[in-house]
């Protein structure tokens, strides 16, 4: 079983490398040839073409491009990822002060979507075609369709109407003196160091910009859950115990939640990439000056570095989080666990 | 005697998308204490109906019209809830049909025999502890022959062989010695071998306890094994009923006796021999080895030997039957025919030339029609790909169509039907059709018949015996039914452990047979009279145990 397990893992850590090489040469590559000069964008309209050009070769622009990317491989893997036009700092500290906060929220989000959507799905199953399964179907309809920044404007608005006390901006109110490090988590720095305050308020931070990141991953992980369930409740082995006078809800919360809960968890790991995405607009949103606000800008000042750095931690992220839950599925389900393959 | 169960006029419906079906009318019979009855029925006849309404595992759209069942004198229908609850797995309890699929396939084998117990024993109001539950099941689990409790109990589903879930299943049932057991077709998914394992211990079980069966299923042969009394049922009806000896030497109903005729015979009179054919071989099969590679990071595979030194001849016009149950290799060696796999060394050779637009030689009937036609497509649709294939133009296909529903006996208009519109036996039908379309000179048959009902079975058969007279087909047939073989085919060879161990005309085979395996399985097939239970080889139980170890854990 171990092996299988270190084998699953060995093999899946060749193909991030892969995945990271292709990604890198693409954008690396893309990033260079759209049009805009990133050394005019640095130094502005007024700048003379001598010092445009000046710039250029001190940024190594001027090589072809093959050779920038092997100069920038070589550096990465030492890590060291550039210098970033927009703060004038190491890339690497740039992600290291921005990247814990997105991680927060996509962390508080995941656990979020599952509260909500298991139950909710369980709860849809079992009180199939009735009116609580028509209403958790519109909410899913409505999770899933209505964009994520327009859930985050939508809750700012309903705080600023009905509660003007809670906070819509920021990650922590700063006069609190908010502890820094180890982790860069706030919710779990506080808790170490035991500033309850601190962690209060945290938590009233990260809610809103949590429930509107979560919204689609509720929508889409409610139907899958409900439709496992539908379709485990009238197996065989479900009749068994039924047939044994084993009580529905154990039935039902014991057996097959847990057999249920295999595909809502596969698809957990792909609407990762997208709550990624979405933490694109809903940290501006919410000026969460995150890793995400971080890459946007990245973009639109055409900052290479740090845009080549934000698409490969976010890949790398992606590739990771599926990871996990492969092994996760795994420790749920023997089956693939000893045997390998799907059952 | 004592009555146990005593089942009266019992009605019940079915609803569903506005319309309401009676699916059992009038059902009356009864089980005495100590009885061994045998419920018969085919697909749809109510039999499992009638065991959920006693079980009280109705589904939410049956309704109960009218009738009682009683239960050692209370009313079941009249109790509380909590009443009936007790009595489930305590008072009679239910041997589930199919063990592959009526285990939590992220459960171990022993959480679904704690909670069982765990519960029952709480509604009893006699809680016990772990450790006492524990004991409590390892001993049940010698009582089913399984000899090693400890590895069964923390086995994973799927980690046990068929035969051994299935008598985890039994030791499910038993867990508190019900007074009724219910048995609900058991071992029917199993290899016939470990069928045969399954009923002597079901039996032995319950004459030893002197529990009270009620054994459903739609196999003859079973039933002359295990029942004292003979329940018949048709479309919800109860059609006979008497004692086992009454109904199989005389039986009433024009239904009983179509059953008893559809059964196919394995000795005396009935049996039909096809002639062997003398034509120029069509398939020949020369020192035939399969391994399948196994691919790993770490471990070179060394790989699964799937058939090995397998030489066959099949003569053209020949209904050639190989037998064998699961994991013998024989679909392995179909597939070789089939062109659909290489073979690892030796030759396959299939001779002749195709007819004129088809592609190849061969084609293939699978076993389940419920699965292998495309429940979206309708029957046009699906004969249209074969022929698309053929290069027909528009109004050729629909004549070729036509002219194939009608050689396999279905009326024209159902080609616009869908395959939910029509019964097994008719979606077998189509299936044939569907490989006829393309022209095959051989059609290789995988288990045909073993989704159908005995009397679906025959007409089918019927139908391909004819087609292959009037289009002069080869038909290679792989079965683990060896009683559809005796009386189709017109040579058998059998498959054990990937060899053929047996080769011959059936009749040669039935009588004479020399490998301790091919007796094992002619012994294991259910008969329907003492006559051929007589004439039925011989089997030592140390050479039957040579071939069963797989099944007891030991």
């Amino acid at each position: 079983m171990a092996l299988r397990l270190l084998e699953t893992i060995l093999r899946r850590l060749l193909s991030v490398l892969l995945v990271l090489f292709v990604l890198s040469l693409m954008i690396f590559t893309l990033a260079r040839i759209v049009p805009g000069d990133p050394a005019r964008m640095v130094l502005g309209p007024s700048a003379t073409q001598e010092q445009v050009a000046e710039l250029r070769t001190e940024m190594g622009l001027d090589q072809p491009i093959l050779t920038q990317y092997v100069t920038y491989v070589g550096k990465a893997v030492h890590g060291d990822l550039g210098q970033s036009i927009v703060t004038n700092r190491p890339v690497s500290r740039d992600i290291a002060e921005f990247l814990p906060a997105t991680l927060e929220l996509v962390l508080v989000t995941i656990i979020i979507v599952l509260l909500i959507a298991v139950p909710l799905g369980v709860l849809t199953a079992r009180h199939r075609n009735t009116w609580i399964d028509n209403v958790g179907r519109f909410f899913s309809l409505v999770g899933v369709t209505i964009p994520s920044f327009l859930f985050a404007v939508g809750l700012q608005l309903v705080a600023a109407n009905f509660f003007p006390s809670w906070p819509i901006l920021g990650r922590v109110d700063y006069q609190l003196n908010a502890p820094d490090g180890p982790t860069g988590l706030l919710l779990i720095d506080s808790l170490m160091s035991g500033r309850m305050d601190v962690f209060a308020d945290a938590s009233q931070h990260i809610l809103f910009p949590a429930l509107a990141l979560a919204m689609s991953g509720i929508g889409q992980i409610t139907r899958i859950t409900r439709s496992a369930m539908i379709e485990n409740q009238r197996r065989d082995h479900a009749l068994t115990l039924r047939s044994f006078g084993v009580p529905e809800k154990v039935v039902t919360f014991k057996y097959l939640l847990k057999l249920s809960s295999v595909a809502p968890l596969t698809i957990m790991g792909l609407e990762f990439a997208s709550m990624i995405g979405n933490a694109f607009v809903v940290e501006m949103v919410f000026g969460w000056g995150g890793f995400a606000s971080y890459g946007l800008t990245a973009i639109l000042q055409k900052d290479l570095n740090a845009l080549m750095a934000v698409v490969l931690i976010s890949g790398l992220f992606f590739i990771f989080a599926n990871l996990v839950i492969d092994i996760v599925v795994g420790l749920i389900d023997p089956r693939l666990r000893l045997r390998g393959g799907t059952a | 005697m004592k009555r146990l169960l005593d089942v009266q006029n019992l009605n019940i419906s079915f609803s569903g998308y506005g319309r309401t079906q009676q699916v059992l009318h009038d059902i009356s019979f009864c089980v005495n204490e100590g009885e061994q009855v045998s419920l018969i029925g085919e697909t749809g006849s109510g039999k499992s109906v009638t065991a959920k309404a006693i079980l009280g595992t109705l589904p939410a759209n049956a309704t109960i019209d009218s009738g009682s069942i009683g239960f050692e004198g209370m009313d079941l229908f009249n109790l509380s809830k909590p009443d009936r609850e007790r009595l489930k797995g305590t008072a009679f309890s239910i041997i589930m049909q199919d063990p592959l699929s009526s285990f939590n396939p992220v459960f171990r084998i022993g959480t679904h025999l704690d909670d069982v117990m765990r519960h029952a024993d709480r509604r009893q109001g006699i809680p016990d502890s772990a450790k006492g539950r524990k004991s409590r099941i390892f001993e049940t689990l010698r009582k089913v022959q399984l000899s090693d409790p400890e590895r069964i109990f923390n086995a994973w589903p799927f980690e046990l062989s068929g035969g051994m879930r299935q008598r985890v299943l039994i030791a499910l049932a038993l867990l508190h010695q019900p007074q009724l057991l219910i048995a609900d077709e058991p071992g029917t998914a199993l290899d016939v071998t470990t069928q045969y394992e399954i009923l002597r211990l079901i039996k032995s079980l319950v004459v030893e306890d002197g529990l009270s069966l009620l054994m459903i299923t739609h196999n003859l042969g079973v039933v002359r094994q295990t029942a004292d009394r003979v329940l018949v049922m048709q479309h919800g009806h109860m059609v006979e009923q008497g004692p086992l000896q009454r109904v199989f030497s005389a039986p009433e109903s024009d239904y009983t006796k179509s059953l008893m005729a559809a059964v196919p015979p394995l000795y005396g009179p009935n049996v039909t021999n096809q002639p062997v054919s003398d034509k120029a071989p069509i398939i020949t099969l020369t020192d035939v080895q399969k391994i399948y590679k196994k691919r790993g990071l770490f471990t070179q595979g060394e790989g699964h030997l799937a058939v090995d030194g397998i030489n066959i001849t099949v003569n053209e016009g020949e209904i050639f039957g190989l037998a064998g149950e699961s994991g013998s290799g024989k679909t392995t060696v179909a597939r070789m025919i089939m062109d659909l796999l290489e073979p690892t060394s030796g030759t396959v050779t299939v001779s002749g030339t195709p007819s004129e637009n088809a592609l190849r030689l061969s084609q293939i009937v699978y076993q389940n029609p419920g699965t292998s036609l495309n429940p979206k497509r309708s029957v046009q649709q699906i004969l249209d790909v074969p022929l698309k294939h053929m290069g027909y133009d528009k109004p050729k296909r629909r004549a070729r169509m036509e002219e194939l529903l009608t050689l396999v006996r279905l009326p024209v208009n159902f080609l616009s039907k869908y395959p939910h519109e029509l019964s097994g036996g008719q979606k077998q039908r189509v299936a044939i059709a569907r490989a006829l379309a393309a022209e095959p000179k051989i059609i290789v048959l995988d288990e045909p018949t073993s989704a159908l009902d005995v009397s679906v079975q025959r007409t089918v058969m019927d139908l391909l015996l004819e087609l292959r007279d009037s289009l002069g087909l080869t038909y290679v047939i792989i079965s683990h039914d060896l009683s559809l073989m005796r009386n189709f085919c017109s040579r058998i060879a059998i498959m054990f452990k990937s060899r053929i161990v047996e080769a011959g005309t059936p009749e040669e085979v039935f009588r004479t047979a020399k490998h301790p395996y091919t007796r094992a399985l002619i012994s294991a097939i259910p008969v329907i009279s003492d006559a051929e239970e007589a004439q039925k080889p011989t089997v030592t139980d140390e050479e039957r145990s040579q071939f069963l170890v797989a099944n007891t854990g030991s």
